[in-house]
């Protein structure tokens, strides 16, 4: 007998008598004792510790369910992972403590179908967990934003990535994650890459049977974007690599059209060429789609893509006009000396790879002009479906649209119900007309009201919806309120301020008099702020974004109560220039009683978004205040916009006007937006950092006092 | 805990300070420091404002005093203070006062972080009097020609209590600083690291992939700092994708999805 068989057979016996032990006999009634102690022997000391320790745990209720576990735990192994066994276990444990052993041992004996569900269960990703992450790492490989979605079908339209619901190809929960993440890189490869520029998807439509060429088209820009992964992104690839289906048939099968298509694989290589290749391919066997490719449907790219390009000429247009306005300081659309100027792009490469890493300067009549950010993201976007910036863009003679909509400015907006301005409670503010680079002195009048007052349970059901919120939020400024601070040369304290002493005795020493702030003492710092709250009232809330406001209300009263910052709460809306209305909801110096929580629960919805006006009347309010800080925080939906060409560009100048103003006055103004296209006009408006933008309404409540609790620390 | 409290260092660069120029920012300087202007860097954390200053004072040769200021910097801080010796009060010098005194470029980092009085001594010294007032002596200094006084600033915060007033950035020269472009920018990180082209380039992809999260969720992108400081630990043979983690993604967030994110994209490049 050799060592090793020898210690095999002691390493047995011992086994055998522990168990033997543990159980009190009640092992060496099973069948097969000898096969199940030799398999308990092959596992792993770790799982025979846990095996030993759960045997001893258990046979102290009950001998004989222990002699069972000790029977299945081996083939519990062989199924699942530790954690698996101990949950299988758990719930065996659980039963024979409400139901008896019979029913214990059934579950220890389902142990197949257990191992089964607890699969599909925990080994799976669901799209839930992985979306956020998805959505960060899909932003970080660069171009336009995409929506993640779930979907049955996994593709994408150039604006979504649709992704199955779930993954569990894999026994491990990672993998299933990694494949997930491939699959979304894979689809962003297409929209990065150029499988959906317009030529391509034009040329596909019109030339080719996409029944029968999608199918080899896809494949054939898998081998393409394959490449570029590994040029670009080389770890992306090796992981893609570890993916493939490794069945010989498969793999031989990809290599034969990759041997066919080389060509895809070098640099130069477009979708034009996939497509061009795709005809010689007809015909051949199709390889089968690796685990993270995704379907294509060119319909839908093409719904999605066209509508973009209009969406994207016209905003490209616009924003062009807007730096050819800013440059020459003067308005477009005085006549047609404002359009003849020649506007160049200029794009250049950074990377010498694919074409999509492009940085792009602007020459306006020669002189380069600084690209603002939204600018930049947008013609990032057309030249994602273009790869250049179309001549038909810059089709001047479809610049200065907007120039009819100014002119038609000129005081069209009387009617019958306007308001009296020399009434009680209504005040007139002048205007800046952009298009005269003048104030309209006296133009709006505005009527100072008060919301009806609303159900207060909305009250008591936000706080209830929120709780968890609100509990956070009240922490997070509780830190805010706690964060005491040492402070130096006071009259008494906690301690000897040494630096006021030595400055003391000096003074003294030199025969002045001594000051008695010699002493340094914690205190909270004393909040010295008052804040404005400017809620939009404009039609377009109505629905999830007015209640989205309300609850936000409701949080931050909440909060601020507790901070003990002056705050006041305002709403605006208007209809044409004589009738702009503010809604008072709450003064500064009301305090937040029960009718400032009916009025918060009565905002509702009214007219147009005559922004202007608004601010210079808030802003009065608040200059009346007395605060070391003052700040107005607008929140809204959308541009400002009203009757009577308040929109566009002039609604946009006068709303900057009007904060240029404030600011003047020593007031800080923020604004809080769930306007998507907000990057265009607000940091022109607001100044780069006064601005968030908030992707989802729901979360509206929790970032608004978020945002309040940054900007006031 | 007075003035040993500051980080005063008044320096004189003997050699080259490693510096890209980016536009015109050299010339814009030396020309504001010729006409006794003083100048006002602005840009986000990590692009290479302290750089060029301390380029700049080897450039114009002349020492250079940096105070980093903190939220408990007063102007007696700057200015300085009588203490005691022996039974006498001895007066010194505060870093803004000597480095008037000499001469030399004083620096004062993030200005928006000191108290608020500290920015009524820099006013009289920032328009054409170039005069600082030391009150505690009665005194008034006249700032010497090779006085230069410049201050940074970053305008990315959001917060409305640390701004700076328009009395006083309205005395400055601005000079806008943002991160470099690509090849500047890898050209950067292949100098201060040591890292070769190739793996330069990857950093700045890599770069560009977390300014690309600026605003979905990340509040400011990788700056070039960063950039160059994973590069360092890559030169230890510090696996890049570990480097990234520990001197970039772990800087810039704490929330796990972000940090997931930024991993597997750190994955993807290395």
């Amino acid at each position: 007998m050799t060592d090793e068989s020898r210690q095999n057979l002691l390493n047995r016996i011992r086994i055998r008598e522990d168990l033997e032990l543990f159980t009190g006999g009640a092992l060496s009634r099973h069948a097969n004792v000898d096969d199940l102690i030799s398999r308990v022997a092959a596992l792993e000391r770790s799982q025979q510790d846990f095996v030993y320790e759960w045997c001893e745990l258990i046979a102290r209720s009950n001998n004989e369910l222990a002699a069972h576990f000790i029977s299945l735990a081996p083939r519990a192994f062989s199924k699942m992972e530790r954690e698996g066994v101990q949950n299988w276990l758990d719930e065996s444990i659980t039963t024979f403590d409400n139901r008896g052993l019979g029913s214990a041992i059934e579950v220890l004996e389902s142990v197949d179908a257990y191992a089964v569900t607890y699969a599909e269960r925990h080994m799976r990703c669901g799209f839930d967990e992985a979306s956020v992450f998805l959505r960060h790492f899909v932003r970080g490989l660069g171009g336009r934003e995409m929506r993640i979605a779930s979907d049955g079908e996994t593709f994408t339209d150039t604006e979504s990535l649709y992704l199955p619901d779930a993954v569990d190809l894999f026994p491990v929960p990672e993998q299933n994650f990694t494949l997930y993440k491939l699959t979304a890189a894979h689809l962003w490869a297409q929209t990065w890459y150029g499988t959906w520029r317009y030529q391509v998807v034009e040329k596909l439509m019109r030339h080719f049977d996409a029944e029968t060429t999608l199918p080899i088209f896809n494949r054939l820009e898998s081998i393409r974007l394959e490449a570029c992964i590994a040029r670009d992104l080389p770890g992306l690839a090796r992981e893609i690599a570890d993916y493939r289906d490794d069945d010989v048939s498969t793999s031989a099968l990809w290599d034969a059209w990759r041997e066919r298509a080389v060509e895809l694989l070098g640099e130069d290589a477009s979708a034009e060429d996939s497509l061009r290749l795709a005809a010689e391919f007809e015909g051949m066997e199709l390889p089968p789609l690796q685990p993270y490719h995704g379907d294509m449907y060119a319909n839908k790219v093409r719904d999605a893509l066209f509508a973009r390009i209009e969406r994207e000429k016209a905003d490209f247009q616009r924003a062009m006009n807007e730096l050819n306005t800013s440059e020459e300081g003067q308005p477009a659309g005085e006549g047609d000396e404002a359009q003849k100027q020649m506007v160049e792009i200029e794009m250049t490469e950074d990377d010498g790879g694919d074409g999509s890493d492009v940085s792009f300067q602007i020459s306006i009549d020669g002189e380069l002009v600084n690209v603002p950010e939204h600018l930049r993201e947008l013609m990032g976007s057309i030249i994602q479906d273009f790869g250049e910036i179309p001549d038909e863009h810059m089709d001047p003679s479809e610049l200065g649209q907007y120039s009819d909509e100014l002119l038609a400015q000129a005081g069209e907006a009387e009617s019958d119900s306007d308001f009296d301005p020399d009434a009680k409670g209504t005040f007139v503010y002048h205007e800046w007309d952009c298009v005269r680079q003048r104030f309209r002195d006296d133009f709006c009048t505005l009527r100072e009201t008060t919301v009806p007052a609303g159900d207060e349970s909305f009250i008591d059901e936000t706080l209830e919806k929120h709780r968890g919120i609100l509990k956070s939020i009240k922490k997070t400024f509780e830190a805010v309120l706690g964060e005491s601070r040492l402070q130096r040369r006071q009259s008494d304290g906690d301690d000897i301020d040494l630096d006021a002493l030595i400055e003391a005795y000096t003074d003294l020493a030199q025969g002045r008099e001594m000051s008695e702030y010699v002493y340094t003492r914690y205190r909270n710092q004393e909040r010295n702020i008052a804040v404005m709250f400017m809620v939009d009232m404009s039609g377009s809330t109505l629905g999830w974004v007015n209640d989205a406001e309300r609850e936000s209300l409701v949080l931050l009263c909440e909060a601020l109560e507790m901070l003990g910052d002056r705050y006041a709460i305002y709403g605006f809306s208007g209809r044409t220039n004589k009738r702009c209305e503010a809604y008072h909801i709450k003064e500064f110096s009301e305090s937040y009683t029960s009718e400032v929580r009916q009025r918060i629960s009565g905002i509702r919805p009214k007219a147009y978004t005559r922004m202007g006006v608004a601010i210079r009347h808030l802003g009065q309010l608040l200059h009346r205040t007395h605060a070391r800080t003052k700040l107005l925080i607008t929140l809204s939906d959308g541009r400002p916009e009203d009757y009577g060409g308040y929109k566009g560009k002039y609604g946009i100048e006068d709303t900057r006007h009007a904060l240029l103003e404030l600011k003047q006055s020593g007031v800080h103004a923020f604004c809080i937006t769930i306007d998507n296209e907000a990057q265009e006009y607000l940091p022109h408006m607001y100044g780069t950092a006064n601005y968030a933008v908030i992707d989802e309404v729901q979360k509206l409540p929790y970032k608004v006092a978020d945002i309040y609790r940054r900007l006031t620390t | 805990m007075t003035i040993e409290a500051i980080r005063t260092e008044q320096t004189s660069i003997t050699e080259e300070p490693y510096y890209e120029a980016i536009r015109d920012e050299l010339e814009v300087f030396a020309a504001a420091y010729r006409n006794q202007l003083p100048v006002l860097l602005k840009g986000p954390t990590g692009c290479g404002k302290t750089r060029f200053i301390e380029y700049m004072a080897w450039y114009l040769k002349r020492p250079m005093v940096t105070v980093a200021c903190h939220d408990d910097l007063t102007a007696s801080d700057l200015i300085g203070r009588y203490l005691i010796r022996g039974g006498e009060t001895v007066w010194v010098d505060g870093p803004l006062t000597s480095s008037v005194r000499n001469g030399s470029i004083c620096y004062l980092d993030e200005i928006v972080e000191a108290r608020k009085d500290t920015s009524v001594v820099i006013h009289p010294l920032c328009d054409d009097r170039r005069l600082l007032p030391i009150e505690k002596l009665g005194e008034l200094i006249a700032a010497p020609p090779e006085f230069c006084l410049a201050i940074s600033y970053n305008p990315g915060y959001q917060s409305v209590l640390k701004d700076l007033k328009q009395s006083t950035r309205q005395r400055f020269v601005a000079l806008e600083f943002d991160y470099p472009v690509a090849a500047t920018e890898q050209v950067i990180i292949e100098k201060e690291s040591g890292v070769n082209a190739d793996m330069a380039r990857q950093l700045v992809k890599f770069g560009a992939m977390t300014r690309n999260l600026k605003g979905s969720g990340l509040d400011e992108g990788a700056s070039t700092r960063l950039l160059v400081n994973a590069g360092k630990l890559m030169g230890e043979d510090i696996a890049p994708v570990v480097a990234t983690d520990s001197a970039i993604a772990q800087a810039l967030t704490d929330d796990g999805d972000m940090l997931k994110a930024i991993h597997e994209l750190s994955r993807s490049i290395f």
